[in-house]
């Protein structure tokens, strides 16, 4: 194996531990946030780390067929996936990870996989809150993804290229060329539809535990839910970086990706401690018709 | 009351309870007992077709504690100290109409002040009450910080139980003769500063869920209760005035000292889960106008209870009363029958939860989204320990 391969492993694995961390304390962080918006005092910061630890030390008797074992490793696949192909840091040779010439796309079909994967493992459970999550899952994903894709296009456009690195270098030179100010359109629809991406209010009915199922989690437990919590640090994270490069100018230092990406994401807290959420017709509803409409808006910005 | 007809099932309701499971095209669905969706000890058996719910039906059976029965083999001041778990978030009605029966059937009379402490216990436990409901009503729509405001809102209200009674839950402060104690030194203050700090809530909450566009979005429209079935069903509180049936037993049959405190019979007209919200997030002020008036009206000294005959030996002379008052839910009554010995005949308790939470809850649910189940149960305002006596 080549020595710069081997060096491109071993700072992709950098990277990856940096993400992970990243994401499990940004994850405490929202909860104690939340927590004192609600009056309490909420966790601690390294309570996210307990608990994969202890879920991760867990075995379980329970079988449901391979497809179920294989929905968390589809999901981590995913998230670890979607964050190897999204250059960290701009500019640097240790967190650039494996960006290439037509990443976006990569990305942009990374993002789902996950889910879909967990789709298919939480179906062969067999329990009905699964199906059901499982079904209000996959539904309001089709429906985020025409805003978030009609975005991303508006920006393939707009700067003519599908590479993330590329797209983070036109936004260099100045803050007024991020595309948060060149097409403001494709950031907003982009915005919303990564509201419905997180799941949380408005858009948490995937799953809601009051609103009868809790999703696919429902059946996933022990270490399969410690794979979960790992992925939902990493995959927080890299969409929260490939947000900041992709409309706020990227990063040039790991400081610059912190504020950015903590600031992107204290928009998804704030609306969600302000708001109940849809139904799930609603939430498609809503994604078909106000991101939908912002995000064309954006992509004849581009196109102008 | 009128004689108003029984409505039918809907012709929803009645496929709802002919369909085929083995057609693939329904799916069964327990919510609860165990379950954040729902309001206690119960489950709903629910059948849905996709999103739909086709049919609902109420298991309730898993509190039964047999209290009525309990009672019949107690004396009558034995029973004071198990009325009050009859209805865990608001037992201080179950202690007054108790009492009131006891009392009407002894002929005792209640010192004038133990009526105003009465009082003022009644419309601090509605208030703790409603502070809970609001965090439910809140929370099954996902917005929990509401919940949690109103929860610890209304743990300020039971410290001033705690104060008051020497318990949190269970007060027991409400007893035959009168009341137990009397008022700690300072308390008029700290109540009002508890006052105070809730309505500064109410304004947060009126910004945050009345005026939220999503709960609007949720909660308008779902589970309209038509108004022909006030009556045929048994529905009182502010399940029928949202429904614009002006009827509140503090006014139409007025108890203790309601003739002479001021306040209104909030009613809405939309008679859905957003004006159900509205018509008892009204009532909250309300309560703390009556809970301030009381304060400032209450005679600042006098007895507080009557002396009663030897409780070990205490025979209540034959009849039979049934007393009635405005809970939070809607009419609550209490039924007792006296055969003259030491020991009650019969003791029958009309909580509202057994008509909303059953029958209400199986007919209104019948075409609503199973997203909204636990939406809809809360805006009805059950309690399913008071269906269980």
């Amino acid at each position: 194996m080549e020595t710069s391969l081997v060096l491109k492993i071993a700072y992709a694995a950098l990277s990856l531990f940096i993400a992970f961390n990243y994401g499990i304390l940004l994850g405490a962080t929202t909860y104690r946030i939340r927590a004192r918006v609600q009056g309490r005092l909420g966790i601690r910061l390294y309570q996210p780390y307990l608990d994969i630890i202890k879920n991760n030390a867990k075995r379980t008797s329970i079988s449901h067929g391979i497809m179920f074992y294989l929905g968390p490793i589809f999901r981590i696949t995913g998230g670890v996936g979607t964050f190897l192909f999204i250059p960290m840091i701009y500019g640097s040779v240790v967190f650039s990870n494996f960006s290439f010439a037509g990443d976006v796309l990569l990305v942009l079909y990374f993002i789902f996989f996950g889910q879909l994967g967990m789709a298919l493992g939480a179906g062969e459970g067999g329990h009905p809150y699964s199906a059901i999550g499982v079904s209000r899952g996959l539904a309001q994903m089709t429906a985020f993804e025409v805003p978030f894709t009609l975005a991303i296009i508006a920006l393939a456009v707009q700067h003519n290229t599908l590479s993330i690195t590329e797209i983070i270098a036109a936004q260099q030179g100045g803050i007024l060329n991020w595309s948060l100010f060149t097409n403001p359109a494709a950031t907003a629809a982009a915005l919303i539809a990564f509201l419905g991406m997180n799941m949380g209010n408005p858009f948490s009915v995937v799953t809601a535990p009051q609103e009868i199922p809790i999703g696919p989690p429902v059946e996933y437990h022990s270490n399969y839910l410690g794979l979960l919590q790992t992925n939902r640090s990493i995959f927080n994270s890299a969409k929260l970086i490939l947000f900041m490069n992709l409309f706020f100018g990227g990063a040039t230092n790991l400081i610059v990706m912190i504020i950015k990406t903590f600031l992107i994401y204290m928009i998804t807290v704030i609306i969600g401690v302000a708001f109940p959420r849809f139904r799930v017709e609603q939430s498609i509803r809503f994604f078909l018709v106000v991101p939908t409409l912002i995000g064309l808006v954006g992509l004849v910005i581009a196109l102008w | 009351m009128t004689n108003a007809p029984i409505i039918p099932l809907t012709d929803n309701h009645q496929a709802g309870r002919r369909v085929d499971l083995s057609s693939g095209k329904y799916l069964k669905l327990w919510q609860g007992p165990q379950h954040p969706g729902i309001t206690g000890n119960m489950s709903l058996e629910l059948t849905v077709s996709g999103d739909e719910i086709v049919d609902l039906r109420t298991h309730v059976g898993y509190l039964h504690r047999g209290f009525e029965k309990l009672m019949e083999r107690r004396t009558y001041i034995q029973n004071f100290p198990i009325v009050c778990r009859i209805c865990v978030p608001e037992p201080d009605f179950n202690e007054y109409l108790y009492a009131a029966t006891v009392e009407e059937l002894a002929g005792i009379r209640v010192p004038e002040r133990a009526n105003w402490l009465r009082n003022l216990t009644l419309e601090m436990a509605r208030l703790a009450s409603f502070l809970q409901w609001i965090g439910g009503q809140t929370g099954a729509f996902g917005m929990g910080v509401i919940g949690q405001w109103g929860i610890t809102h209304r743990d300020y209200v039971l410290d001033l139980f705690e104060e008051l009674s020497g318990g949190r839950i269970y007060h027991m402060y409400i007893i035959p003769g009168g009341v137990r104690g009397e008022l700690p030194e300072g308390f008029e203050e700290r109540a009002r500063a508890v006052l105070d700090k809730v309505e500064n809530l109410l304004g947060d909450i009126e910004r945050a869920m009345f005026h939220n566009a999503v709960f609007k979005d949720r909660a308008k429209g779902l589970g309209v209760i038509p108004r022909e079935m006030i009556d045929s069903y048994g529905i009182t509180g502010p399940n029928a005035r949202a429904a614009g049936v002006a009827r509140d037993v503090r006014k139409d049959q007025p108890y203790l000292l309601y003739d002479q405190l001021d306040f209104d019979v909030v009613t809405a007209s939309g008679s859905d889960t957003y004006d159900r919200a509205w018509v008892r997030f009204q009532e909250i002020h309300q309560s703390l106008s009556l809970i301030r008036q009381m304060l400032t009206r209450m005679p600042k000294s006098g007895p507080i209870h009557t002396q009663l005959p030897n409780p070990l030996h205490w025979k209540i002379p034959a009849g039979q009363t049934y007393r009635r008052a405005e809970c939070t839910r809607g009419e609550y009554g209490y039924y007792l029958v006296s055969d003259g010995s030491g020991y009650p005949r019969r003791v029958y308790v009309r909580g509202p939860s057994y008509t909303h939470a059953v029958a209400l809850m199986e007919s209104m649910a019948v075409g609503a989204n199973i997203a909204d189940v636990a939406g809809l149960m809360v805006s009805f305002h059950t309690y399913p320990p008071e269906i269980e006596r």
